[in-house]
């Protein structure tokens, strides 16, 4: 493991350099395709690429004056933020018996949860437009998008929440029992702010993927448009400086996001704090 | 699953007989809704709409198989059916390929302490939107892309070459760029487990350096490839914005003609495409069913 740095033959060493410089190689070709988006985003020159003419800031400022994509980003707003509170309040009430209940085929229950991932959002898309616009003849809207882009975000959140249900420790909610605390009050002050963690992460989540959606969306939105909507309809026709420049505030929004969820580590402190609790609560149980 | 029995027995007898199933399993009852009603009863609608027939522009309650039968009888659909499978078995296999030295790497030549962070640096890409993604790489394949005009620099070429774009090598690339961070990933945590003595027991004892991963390394971590390749696979024959968008005429996929249908209104023609491409992933989960651990693969 570790150890094999230092302790290396020629033969290894010559291995841990090519594949070192293997791995440079392919964090190039993973950060390259948007690192030249952004680059190009500042570039004077009107095509989208090289060569750099000049840097400027003109691309943002169109980008941010336009009103359709005003619209498209409102309208990509309410969209995550109801998608986010219906998948967090959803996934959140399925974690429990999932994990908790009596199961008998609690594997079968899991998979059957995360179908919804497996399978390729296309078929999530067609098969809920044919539900909407041929069975119940609804009328396609934002509404009918939240609803297909939930069936596809919930999963994530039930896998996050479930997963941190099994580590919880119930000794805790039986230390609160001890304490007097009803079934209410052991939900509210023990078990949902260890879980918040959790719930926290599994709503960025849901957050990200329902803004950068697109499959999904482009069959049940009807005749509004999302963010993604708007940029594919316009590189239908080839590259444009502003959709770099709209293409970059998204990519910089998705990584603070995604630093956000990545900080939660630092609340989950308090949570280990209560696993050490609830363990020291059950060894003074035990010597009487 | 041990925890589910202490509370049982903790909990006062009293209270456990008063409280309903509702309790227990109730919290299933929104999920039941959103995916029962939302994804199961449309992928059933989808599967009985692929047996009906549009007749001037209205699905007729009339069974049959005139749907899979149109879509054999046309040559090019058929043709673009063993394409498809032709690019995500191609595709995947490139992933996965790329993917094993580089999990190879990380696991072995890494120091502990700096693996997380270089593992998120490989998934960071992957949370930043799908479709940007794909566009990105119009500017690097396109015909006034990054790679032409560096071609023309050199002086390799005079004039903008097209063939990197729209065609299938395109979407293949694109393929395998969206989908390496998954295959890193997976991979990696299968190998991270791995006991490296083994290798070097079996070097010790004469394996040749590939021989000892092959025989030693490889079908240990054969549940994390298998998982590897479902989770590229299945996405990737679904894939619909890449061909559209880097594929051109030449790099149609099965996804590219569901979509169609669905456009033109022929709904039940687009049902039984669907239906093939659902059969495709069904047939993976099947044979690889054994392997297949689903809570493993989201580190559940």
């Amino acid at each position: 493991m570790a150890a094999d740095v230092g302790v290396l033959s020629r033969r290894g060493r010559l291995a841990r350099w090519a594949l070192s410089a293997y791995a440079l190689l392919i964090y190039v070709f993973l950060f390259a395709p948007i690192a030249l988006l952004v680059l190009f985003s500042f570039n004077a020159n009107r095509y989208g690429t090289f060569p750099i003419t000049g840097w400027t800031l003109k691309w943002y400022r169109s980008a941010v004056g336009n009103y359709q994509i005003h619209d498209a980003l409102r309208t990509t707003l309410e969209v995550a933020g109801e998608v986010t509170a219906v998948s967090v309040v959803v996934g959140t009430a399925a974690a429990f018996p999932l994990v908790r209940s009596r199961l008998r085929f609690r594997d079968g229950i899991r998979i059957g949860f995360i179908l919804p991932i497996m399978i390729p959002g296309l078929l999530i898309g067609v098969s809920l437009l044919v539900l909407f616009t041929g069975t119940l003849h609804v009328q396609l809207s934002p509404q009918t998008a939240v609803i297909g882009q939930s069936v596809y975000t919930t999963p994530f959140v039930i896998l996050l929440v479930s997963a941190r249900l099994q580590s919880f420790d119930r000794a805790l909610e039986r230390a609160a029992a001890d304490l007097g605390a009803n079934t209410f009050q052991r939900l509210l002050r023990v078990v949902f702010p260890l879980l918040l963690p959790a719930i926290v992460a599994g709503a960025l989540l849901a957050f990200t993927l329902s803004l950068d959606e697109f499959i999904i969306t482009y069959f049940l939105i009807g005749t509004q448009i999302t963010l993604p909507i708007y940029i594919y309809t316009q590189i239908k026709f080839g590259i444009t400086p502003e959709v770099n420049a709209l293409a970059s505030m998204l990519v910089a929004a998705s990584l603070l996001v995604l630093a956000a969820a990545f900080a939660l580590p630092q609340t989950m402190r308090a949570s280990r704090r209560a696993v050490r609790f609830g363990r020291a609560w059950r060894a003074a149980r035990a010597t009487p | 699953m041990s925890e589910s029995a202490i509370p049982a027995a903790a909990a006062p007898q009293r209270r456990r007989r008063f409280v309903p199933a509702l309790a227990a399993y109730g919290g299933f009852l929104p999920a039941a809704v959103l995916l029962g009603g939302f994804f199961l009863v449309p992928l059933g609608i989808i599967v009985v709409y692929s047996f009906w027939q549009v007749i001037d522009y209205n699905v007729v309650h009339h069974w049959t198989l005139d749907n899979y039968r149109y879509f054999f009888s046309v040559a090019a659909y058929v043709s673009t059916m063993w394409k498809t499978l032709l690019v995500s078995l191609v595709a995947t296999t490139l992933s996965l390929g790329l993917a094993f030295p580089f999990a190879y790497w990380l696991s072995r030549y890494v120091p502990r302490r700096l693996r997380a962070p270089l593992l998120v640096l490989v998934v960071v890409p992957f949370w930043t939107s799908y479709l940007l993604r794909v566009y990105s790489w119009l500017t690097i394949l396109g015909e006034k892309g990054v790679l032409n005009r560096f071609l023309q620099w050199l002086g390799v070429t005079h004039h903008p070459i097209g063939l990197f774009l729209y065609d299938r090598p395109a979407v293949v690339l694109v393929l395998v760029y969206l989908y390496f961070p998954f295959a890193a990933l997976t991979l990696y945590s299968s190998i991270e487990r791995f006991d490296w003595d083994q290798l070097r027991a079996a070097m010790d004892l004469g394996a040749t350096p590939m021989g000892a991963i092959r025989r030693i390394l490889v079908p240990q971590i054969r549940p994390g490839i298998v998982t590897a390749v479902i989770f590229v696979f299945i996405p990737i024959i679904g894939e619909y914005l890449t061909p559209q968008i880097v594929g051109g005429t030449g790099g149609v996929m099965i996804g590219n003609l569901v979509v169609n249908f669905f456009q033109a209104a022929e709904y039940t023609r687009g049902a039984a495409v669907s239906l093939l491409i659902a059969a495709f992933v069904l047939l993976l989960l099947i044979v690889f069913r054994r392997s297949l651990s689903a809570p493993e693969a989201y580190g559940g």
